[in-house]
């Protein structure tokens, strides 16, 4: 209901109204104007609200995805907080969980070092915590334990996360599990370890029996002749026959060291078996590949496809290329330039095989080509000079052959022939 | 009694001289050789004796020798050797070898082999 009062202040109103549009009238343009460009920042706002919104998708798709790619590494990867003084974990991807064999709920908030328990190695625990501590990154391997107590070597990473300032805020680390080669290392340093020993040892028998061979001469001789004048002064002389006697007693007493000493080096029985050479070269090489790679050497290898196996000895064999590798190496010493020995295997008719052994060494002067083969003959002041003896006996006993000549191009070329099929004999 | 005609094979001068010596204080006729070479052409297969031979020798080796007389004619072999190997005593008997002894040895040993076999 409107009384007379309300409609006055109603016309009033409304002439407040007419005043207003008409002043609005006259900045008309202006007005659109303003109301133009406030769209137009309202617009670009919504633009920008449009690609923040767009980027905030975006970073967290990106956050996905990056956490999708942590969990499917192969490697463990894990994130410890720097604020918490007790290096507790606060992301760990799958495979980290995998690795130690425990659940992510186990895992994030424990401290690193604690999750291996206290069989950990603590010494290296606490040399990677003092290396964070100084805000360096630590590289290395430490034997840990996972949650069922199976030891693996981990090859561990760990490196620190900075913010603006460069504040270590947090520690990032990848851990491979490195259990099995490790255990493929050990192996070959093993069965390498056990070629050098065999080879020492045989060539300290093969010296032993030879010096006791040289020796064994001249005892036999002096016996004889202190014999035959003892039986010549029979009943004329029995002052010189007594030192006679005693010439005779200690030239047995000597030959009786020499047979103690020999029987103490007595050489095993050969142990013959097939053999594929090719394998037994590649074999050689790995259990030699830290020693060539130390000599800063390379060996290249050219080993003809399919050939037949052959019937030996494998350590005897293996014995013979270590020796025939060693002393190309040795020969290639100090040489920088000249790094490469190569192993080739053939075929020779269907008879035999030839492996031959060929370095761009020292090369051998032709005054030493007919000794090099002899017992004790060595250039090397740490030589026995009993590699090439021993390694053309157990070839000859397998049958074949090792020769020996020069490189045209510089070097020298060691082969030597195995028969197929052939068998082997004992060797003196 | 003719004396028994012992033939002496080894390539250490010292050893050949001093075991001709030996023997022939035994009354043994002894002839001593440097080689196997030597040896086979200085004495015809139908010269009797005994062969005493030393089998670790350059040149033409004990076995071969050994085994070139045993392909032909029957002379009987005592071999010495200087080395030590357990199947080098087996070896030179089925190669036919009469007897096989280690130096150095007891010129008793020797001796009753020689009359042992010859
Ligand atoms: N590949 C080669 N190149 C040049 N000279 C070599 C080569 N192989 C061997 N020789 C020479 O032959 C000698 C004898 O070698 P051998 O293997 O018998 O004994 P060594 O190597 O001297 O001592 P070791 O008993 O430790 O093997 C060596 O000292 C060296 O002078
Ligand atoms: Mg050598």
């Amino acid at each position: 209901m409107l009384d007379k009062g309300s409609i006055i202040s109603n016309i009033s109103d409304q002439l407040r109204i007419k005043r207003q549009e008409s002043a609005r009238g006259k900045t008309h343009n202006e007005l659109s104007n303003t109301v133009n460009s406030q769209a137009d920042a309202l617009k670009v706002k919504n633009v920008q609200i449009k690609q923040w919104a767009d980027k905030e998708q975006r970073a967290e798709a990106q956050i996905h995805i990056r956490t999708k790619a942590m969990d499917a590494a192969t490697d463990g990867i894990f994130i410890i907080d720097v604020k918490n003084k007790d290096f507790s974990v606060i992301y760990s991807n799958q495979a980290f969980q995998t690795m130690v064999g425990y659940s992510r709920k186990d895992i994030i908030g424990k401290n690193y070092f604690l999750l291996y328990a206290d069989i950990a190695d603590l010494r290296i625990a606490e040399e990677i915590k003092n290396t964070l501590q100084k805000d360096e990154s630590f590289q290395g391997e430490m034997l840990n334990f996972r949650k069922n107590g199976d030891k693996f070597w981990n090859y561990l990473r760990i490196s620190c996360v900075r913010d603006v300032n460069g504040v270590v805020t947090h520690y990032v680390g990848i851990q491979t599990d490195v259990t099995l080669m490790r255990r493929k290392d050990f192996e070959i340093k093993e069965q390498r370890e056990e070629l050098l020993h065999v080879t020492r040892v045989g060539k300290l028998a093969e010296f032993v029996s030879s010096l006791a061979h040289e020796i064994s001469q001249p005892l036999t001789s002096i016996l004889s002749y202190a014999q035959a004048a003892y039986r010549m002064l029979e009943g004329k002389d029995s002052q010189l026959q007594e030192i006679l006697q005693y010439i005779i007693n200690d030239d047995q007493r000597a030959a009786e060291v020499i047979r103690r000493l020999r029987s103490l080096l007595k050489k095993s029985d050969p142990e013959v078996k097939p053999i594929d050479i090719n394998k037994l070269i590649n074999e050689t090489i790995e259990l030699m590949a830290t020693d060539v790679t130390v000599r800063n050497k390379v060996i290249k290898i050219a080993l003809e496809p399919k050939l037949p196996n052959i019937n030996g000895d494998r350590i005897q064999l293996q014995q013979v290329l270590l020796n025939l590798i060693s002393n190309s190496l040795d020969a290639m010493e100090g040489r920088d330039e000249f790094r490469e020995l190569s192993i080739r295997t053939s075929l020779n008719g269907s008879e035999e095989i030839i492996v031959e052994v060929k370095d761009s060494g020292c090369g051998i002067p032709k005054e030493n080509m007919k000794k090099l083969f002899s017992h004790f003959f060595t250039s090397k002041p740490d030589g026995l000079g009993m590699g090439l003896s021993i390694s053309r006996s157990i070839i000859e006993a397998h049958g074949g052959r090792l020769e020996v000549k020069n490189n045209p191009e510089g070097g020298a070329i060691f082969y030597f022939t195995i028969p197929v099929g052939g068998g082997v004999k004992e060797w003196s | 009694m003719a004396k028994k005609q012992i033939y002496i094979v080894d390539d250490d001068e010292s050893v050949r001289r001093s075991l001709g010596l030996l023997l022939s204080t035994f009354g043994f006729q002894t002839q001593t050789f440097s080689s196997a070479e030597e040896f086979f052409s200085m004495v015809s297969v139908n010269d009797s004796g005994l062969l005493i031979l030393d089998i670790h020798m350059p040149g033409l080796s004990g076995w071969t020798a050994l085994q070139r007389i045993y392909a032909g004619i029957k002379r009987k072999v005592i071999v010495i050797t200087a080395d030590k190997n357990g199947g080098l005593m087996e070896r030179a008997l089925k190669t036919g070898a009469m007897g096989f002894l280690q130096k150095p040895f007891e010129d008793n040993d020797l001796v009753n082999l020689i009359n042992k076999v010859y």
